[in-house]
């Protein structure tokens, strides 16, 4: 090993590391986090409300008896698919360059699945009875019905959480050694040493983790895949116009792994420059970035074309009612926010000159993470707000305790997100190392 | 500050309350309070029992025979109890008025009884005071007036049909004399009567018989529609309707659309002048003698299809007794001319004892005299119900005392020195005559909540006595009567629930005076003219606290909570008003401000407005809501008012409809055959995946019969009652939360309008099965769809798979915060369900397992089993029982042709179908 090499690995991890242990931006992270704990505190108090007084602090009712809640659930679970993606898929894949990515999109997978998971809890009639979903034994000697799509995301979700955290953990553990080694203070030492578990970078270490990452990186992939097909059977097996469509996985697959890139686009633009890490995230990184966007986009938006096709297709009066009511019907415009929001700045990622302009890139992203919101919102409640029986029609509109606790499920994602991005590394150190060492350039590590 | 009704829309005159009365009401108001939190007494049985009574078992109901009364007519019921707790009214089946079957207000009298708003104790000036301290002034009173007899005191009563309180009130008036006793009429009967005095030459009541008729002309009389005949024209038209080949004919010409309207073969758009045109034309051409101005096309051929289906059988005509007597008696004339008189058509002597009482309009000039010392308003609200051109409130001004005996402590109670709390029917002793002029004993079926006394009980408090012996007081008018057989009818009357052959004979009186008094011509109108009738779900104001009643969607246009002003489409759009668009309604003196709702098949120039809203003081629940339309009632035209202005005010208010969309899109979820070509198209081929499984015994189904459905809601309410549905008030209903097992759509652009009651379909491909994780929707082996509450966590996935959107659900506890009464009225036999759990219909499953464990218990097939809204419903329209048994009658409605099933296409394979409306032949209609 060459002391080029050793000097490049040793700069890697200085830029890495010492981001924790000397954070750059104090006083911009404290009021990003007081904002942040107070969007908290906002979850808080609509949470108890909730429990106190009982779903009907919301706007739903029947027919529209599932609203934001549902459709921010699916949304945010949406979004933490671009992280498997990015870390699991393409390890096995072997795109290098993921690794300036992997970490902090692994982190927001993590709490957009907290998020995307307190949602169906707060949103039951009887929340403090979420637990039936699980098949544990009890006296009233039942399982799940293992039929209903409920029971299934109940697994999926869990499933997702538990080797999103995993595969999140077992990554980060050199970069902990690393961290403690380098930590001046006891208390970090000792903080970051028991998370390191022990790691001290031996050739067995090594090949165990190898062995751990590959294996928990080989179950993750097929959930990038199987997570949000069986969300959308939520909507898909129900024998409702509008949702009844094997079009229905892929579709949400596709759209979760777009809303995913454009939320981790937003998160690689907003972090590097505060954070010094231009030289890790480059401009190429984005560029790969805003890429996987249009394509995913391209394959969303084929994915409405094909939801129509379905509705035309099958001649199936209720789906063509369904198909108008999106297109002109209450809530037509969450359909035509979701299609503009998503694919008309889209475009623009056509042109390699444009794609390497962060503020631009910045605010695609955001246009596509508020469409594909609206998508959501539009698929829930055009279907139900316009079922199959005319006597039975009826609006929706959230109250403002369903807006409450979805500001305050921002908080719950940005206050953990805002810990991990002060204090962990953010970025995979040895991996960036790693690759360095295989492709000698920065920026295709 | 005298009330302006310039300034103050809607509402009658508060009570006037100064600032000393008002603290008193406040002290008084945390008095009581204060007291019910201590003693919190209702029914002393519904403890549970340390030594069971004998005959009492715990689990096992019993049932009564009684009734409540309705219009001061009774509407006989057989009560359940269960240790001493009523929970549920049905009809009884072997009164001939009732024939087991009910309306909404009787089945919702039950809340009436549990009311948490009923006064609970006497008051004089609005304080609490005891039984004994108005007994003391009752005496003083009653030996005063023994030695001026009666001079200066006056009974004001309404309409009552019950011979013991005609008694104790004849034998106070001999008693004292001087004092005189007055009606408040409800006026429901006044037309009649003098039409039949007219032409009878004596005061008569018309019994129709709809089921002997094959023709039906019903001009403005909604006889379908609420009122105290409504269970018995029903059950008659149901009847009618159900002969087969022979199925009666219905022909309507009416102003505002209603039930009978909606269900008729062909309905006729009149405005109200043109229902005289349409008559006398009608009477022309059948050669009544009568000058005929040309009716109009519509009306012309309206005529030609009335008689071309008159002519073959037998035709019954009616008009409604909101119309002028004149009108009245011409509908007389014209059914004798086709010869219904004793055929369709019978009379009897009026079941009312109250028709001797002199009329309010006396007692007011007496009143404004000062002739008048002490008013006792027995069982009645002048203050709110008096028709305002009698100045009844400006008369109490100048009444020294006025005593008010009621429910509630309402408008007038709030204006007299003594309020008397009265008792429920449920609760007390009494007799009343049905509408078919049979005699009903009411007994008690529970000893009285509150501190309150029967009519009769104060009555005798009144005459000096000691009012607490109400059954020796009734059954002393029967004991008169009877003489030795007392005991033995006595018992059988209470037994049966009716005096047996109390029932009068028909009449066949002598025509004795053909000559009419028609307006020739029909005056020159200016302006709208409104037509009032009395609410659909609160009447005239006597229901505005029961809460079933006033969440029970108004039949046509499905609205809750509230009372509007109904326009036609086109005044609508000449006014560019839409539905909800607040409106000013002036005869420029008085104003009533309220929502607009506007219904199609109404005659352009009118505006319908309903009464029993707009209360000033009602009891708690209904006060604010509404605009109350008796203000622009006058004594010479109680039921409609012309040159009435219509002003936008630029505002609108949400309506709450239980059912916001009314059209059926373009889909057929009526569907409707004709008579000759009976059965119902189908083009798809049930399909599935899995083999068929193999029939069990039994197999719960259900029929709905379009054909005979007239919306009345007696189901709706019925099924409430069985259920423990909670309320949830307009706010909830207008956000799309209204509890209701049991839903009626109304559909305005189906073959003519149409009814379709939804219940659970207890599909066989149920997808709320499929949805629920966690085993709460699941399947019974006799094929109910059953819904465990106790499993539900509030997923709501059933629901959204649902497509017939019938499940409802816990938004909130709704049930906790129940008033003690409320929690007593419970049927025990259901689960009260808590927040956060879908509820829906359940085929009354509690019915079905009482049915079994009976079968079980005696080693016996099982029997027969009957919902409640089964048994409600007057027309028979629904069938329940076990689709297995072929010779079961729900199989064979199932085998009707007519049979369908609702959303077919969804192939939910659901148990509850319905049968098909027949409509007119093509070209007929």
């Amino acid at each position: 090993m060459s002391d080029f090499s050793r000097q490049a690995d040793r700069a890697i991890t200085e830029d890495i590391v010492s981001i924790p242990l000397d954070f750059p931006h104090p006083r911009l992270w404290r009021l990003f986090f007081g904002m942040s704990l107070a969007l908290l505190g906002c979850f808080f108090v609509s949470a108890a409300v909730l429990f106190v007084d009982g779903v009907g602090v919301w706007g739903i009712n029947i027919p529209v008896n599932w609203g934001l809640a549902i459709a921010n659930y699916v949304w945010f679970l949406g979004i933490g698919h671009a992280g498997t993606l990015i870390s699991a898929l393409l390890l096995i894949a072997g795109g290098h360059w993921r690794n300036s990515l992997n970490r902090f999109a692994e982190a927001m997978t993590l709490c957009a699945v907290a998020c995307a998971g307190l949602y169906p809890i707060l949103h039951l009639g009887r929340p403090w009875l979420f637990y039936w979903m699980a098949p544990y034994p009890n006296t009233m000697d039942l399982w799940p019905q293992f039929k209903s799509p409920l029971a299934w995301d109940f697994f999926a979700v869990l499933t997702y959480l538990i080797v999103s955290l995993l595969f999140w953990y077992i990554g980060i553990v050199p970069d902990l050694a690393a961290l403690r080694d380098r930590a001046k203070s006891r208390g970090r030492q000792v903080v970051y040493g028991l998370l390191a578990l022990g790691w001290r970078g031996s050739g067995r270490h090594w090949a165990r983790w190898q062995q751990a990452y590959r294996l928990t990186a080989a179950i993750a992939v097929p959930l990038v895949v199987s997570v949000h097909s069986e969300i959308s059977l939520l909507f898909a097996a129900g024998p409702v116009p509008g949702w009844n469509s094997t079009v229905f996985p892929p579709y949400f697959v596709l759209g979760a792994a777009f809303s995913g890139f454009a939320v981790v686009l937003m998160i690689a633009i907003a972090i590097r420059h505060p954070l010094g890490l231009d030289r890790l995230v480059t401009d190429r990184h984005l560029d790969r970035l805003a890429l996987f966007l249009l394509a995913t986009g391209l394959m969303t938006a084929y994915g409405y074309l094909a939801e129509v096709f379905d509705a035309l297709y099958s001649g199936e009066g209720p789906d063509i009612d369904t198909l108008r009511d999106r297109l002109t019907g209450t809530y037509a415009y969450s359909y035509w926010a979701a299609v503009i929001f998503n694919f008309l700045p889209l475009q623009m990622l056509w042109f390699a000159r444009l794609r390497r302009k962060p503020l631009l890139l910045f605010l695609v992203a955001l246009s596509v993470t508020v469409g594909m919101w609206f998508e959501r919102f539009m698929l829930l409640t055009t279907a139900l707000y316009r079922d199959r029986l005319v006597s039975s029609w009826g609006e929706y509109s959230p109250s403002h305790w369903e807006w409450a606790l979805f500001l305050g499920m921002l908080g719950v994602f940005l206050t953990p997100y805002l810990l991990f991005v002060r204090y962990l590394p953010v970025i995979s150190a040895f991996e960036v190392k790693e690759a360095y060492r295989k492709t000698g350039r920065l920026e295709d590590a | 500050m005298p009330f302006d009704p310039t300034t103050e829309p809607n509402r009658r005159p508060p009570a006037e309350i100064d600032r000393r009365s008002l603290l008193k009401l406040m002290g008084a108001s945390l008095s009581l309070a204060g007291l019910v939190g201590c003693t919190g007494s209702h029914d002393e049985n519904a403890l549970p029992y340390v030594r069971q009574p004998e005959g009492v078992t715990p689990g096992i109901a019993k049932w009564y025979a009684t009734a409540v009364t309705f219009c001061g007519l009774a509407q006989p019921v057989l009560g359940k109890t269960y240790t001493g707790r009523p929970v549920k009214l049905e009809g009884n089946p072997d009164h001939p008025a009732a024939q087991g079957k009910s309306d909404a207000f009787t089945q919702a009298a039950l809340l009436g009884l549990y009311d948490p708003n009923r006064s609970r104790g006497p008051r004089r000036l609005g304080t609490p005071v005891g039984w004994a301290s108005f007994r003391r002034w009752a005496t003083e009173n009653a030996a005063a007036m023994d030695r001026r007899r009666g001079e200066g005191f006056r009974l004001l009563t309404g309409p009552f049909s019950s011979p013991t309180l005609a008694r104790q009130i004849r034998a106070l008036l001999a008693r004292w004399p001087l004092a005189r006793w007055h009606i408040l009429d409800d006026g429901l009967f006044t037309a009649e009567r003098a039409a039949t005095q007219s032409l009878f030459g004596q005061s008569l009541t018309l019994q129709p018989s709809f089921d002997q008729a094959s023709t039906i002309l019903a001009i403005e009389d909604d006889f379908l529609g609420p009122g105290p005949r409504q269970t018995l024209n029903a059950v008659q038209f149901g009847a009618a309707r159900r002969k087969g080949d022979r199925r009666m004919q219905l022909l309507v010409a009416e102003a505002v659309p209603s039930a009978t309207g909606a269900v008729a073969d062909q309905r006729l758009a009149l405005a109200p002048d043109e229902a005289a045109t349409l008559l006398r034309a009608l009477a022309a051409r059948l050669g009544l003698g009568i000058d005929a101005p040309a009716p109009g096309s519509q009306q012309e051929a309206w005529i030609s299809k009335a008689l071309a289906t008159a002519a073959q059988d037998r035709t019954l005509l009616t008009v409604g007794t909101t119309q002028p007597a004149a009108l009245v008696k011409l509908g007389l004339l014209i059914n004798e001319r086709l010869g219904a008189l004793g055929r369709t058509l019978h009379f009897s002597p009026s079941p009312f004892e109250s028709l001797q009482a002199e009329s309010i309009a006396d007692l007011v000039a007496d009143m404004a005299a000062g002739k008048v010392e002490t008013l006792l308003c027995l069982d009645t609200n002048p203050v709110y119900h008096a028709l305002p051109d009698l100045d009844f409130t400006a008369a109490l001004g100048k009444l020294p005392l006025l005593l008010h005996a009621g429910l509630h402590f309402d408008e007038t109670a709030a204006r007299a020195q003594w309020h008397l709390p009265l008792q429920h029917d449920l609760e007390s002793w009494s007799d009343a005559r049905a509408v078919d002029g049979t005699t009903v004993i009411l007994q008690p079926l529970v000893r009285p909540f509150f501190d309150v006394r029967s009519r009769h009980g104060l009555l005798d408090i009144i005459a000096g006595g000691e009012g607490n012996d109400d059954r020796a007081l009734v059954s002393g008018t029967w004991r008169n009567a009877w003489g030795e057989a007392f005991e033995e009818k006595w018992r059988a009357a209470l037994f049966k629930g009716f005096v047996e052959g109390s029932r009068p004979e028909t009449l066949s009186p002598a025509v004795r005076d053909r000559s009419l008094e028609l307006e020739t011509k029909s005056p020159p109108r200016q302006g709208l003219t409104a037509l009032i009738r009395p609410d659909a779900t609160v009447w005239d104001g006597v229901f505005s606290e029961n809460a079933w009643l006033q969440e029970t969607p108004k039949p046509l246009s499905k609205l809750v909570w509230e009372n509007v002003v109904q326009i036609a489409p086109a005044l609508a759009a000449r006014h560019g008003l839409a539905d909800g668009d607040m409106v000013e309604v002036s005869d420029g003196h008085i104003r009533l401000q309220g929502p607009v709702f506007i219904a199609t098949g109404q005659a352009d120039e009118t505006l319908a407005l309903t009464l029993g809203y707009g209360r000033a003081i009602a009891g708690g629940l209904s006060e604010g809501i509404g605009h109350d339309a008796g203000l622009l009632r006058r004594s010479s035209t109680p039921w409609r008012c012309d040159g009435l202005t219509l002003t936008p005010l630029g505002k609108t208010v949400p309506l709450a409809f239980t059912q916001p969309h009314q059209q059926q899109e373009g889909r057929d979820f009526v569907r409707s055959v004709t008579a000759r070509e009976k059965a119902v198209e189908t083009d798809i081929a049930a399909a599935d995946f899995y083999p068929p499984r193999p029939p069990q015994d039994p197999s719960w189904g259900m029929t709905i019969d379009l054909d005979l459905c007239i919306g009345c809601n007696a189901c709706v309410t019925a099924c409430q009652a069985e259920n423990n549905i909670p309320v949830v008030g307009k706010a909830m209903v207008a956000q799309g939360r209204a509890m209701h097992w049991l839903r009626v759509d109304h559909y305005t652009d189906g073959p003519g309008d149409a009814f379709q009651p939804v219940p659970c379909m207890h599909c066989e491909q149920a997808p709320c099965e499929m949805g629920c994780p966690v085993n709460a929707a699941v399947h019974s082996i006799d094929g109910l769809n059953l819904q465990v509450y106790n499993r539900c966590i509030g997923t709501r996935t059933c629901s959204s798979y649902c497509p017939y959107k019938v499940r409802r659900f816990n938004w909130f506890d709704y049930t906790a915060g129940d008033a003690d009464s409320v929690q007593a009225m419970r049927n025990p036999q259901v689960t009260v369900r808590s927040r956060g759990v879908m509820e829906k219909c359940t085929y009354c499953v509690q019915r079905i397992e009482e049915a079994r464990i009976a079968a079980d218990r005696e080693n016996q097939p099982l029997g027969e089993v009957v919902t409640a809204c089964q048994q409600a419903c007057p027309t028979q329209a629904i069938v329940f029982g076990n689709i297995a048994d072929p010779g079961s009658h729900v199989s064979r409605t199932k085998a009707d042709p007519r049979n369908y099933t609702l959303l077919e296409e969804a192939n939910t394979r659901p148990r509850t179908t319905y049968l098909a409306r027949i409509r007119p032949e093509d070209g007929e209609g």
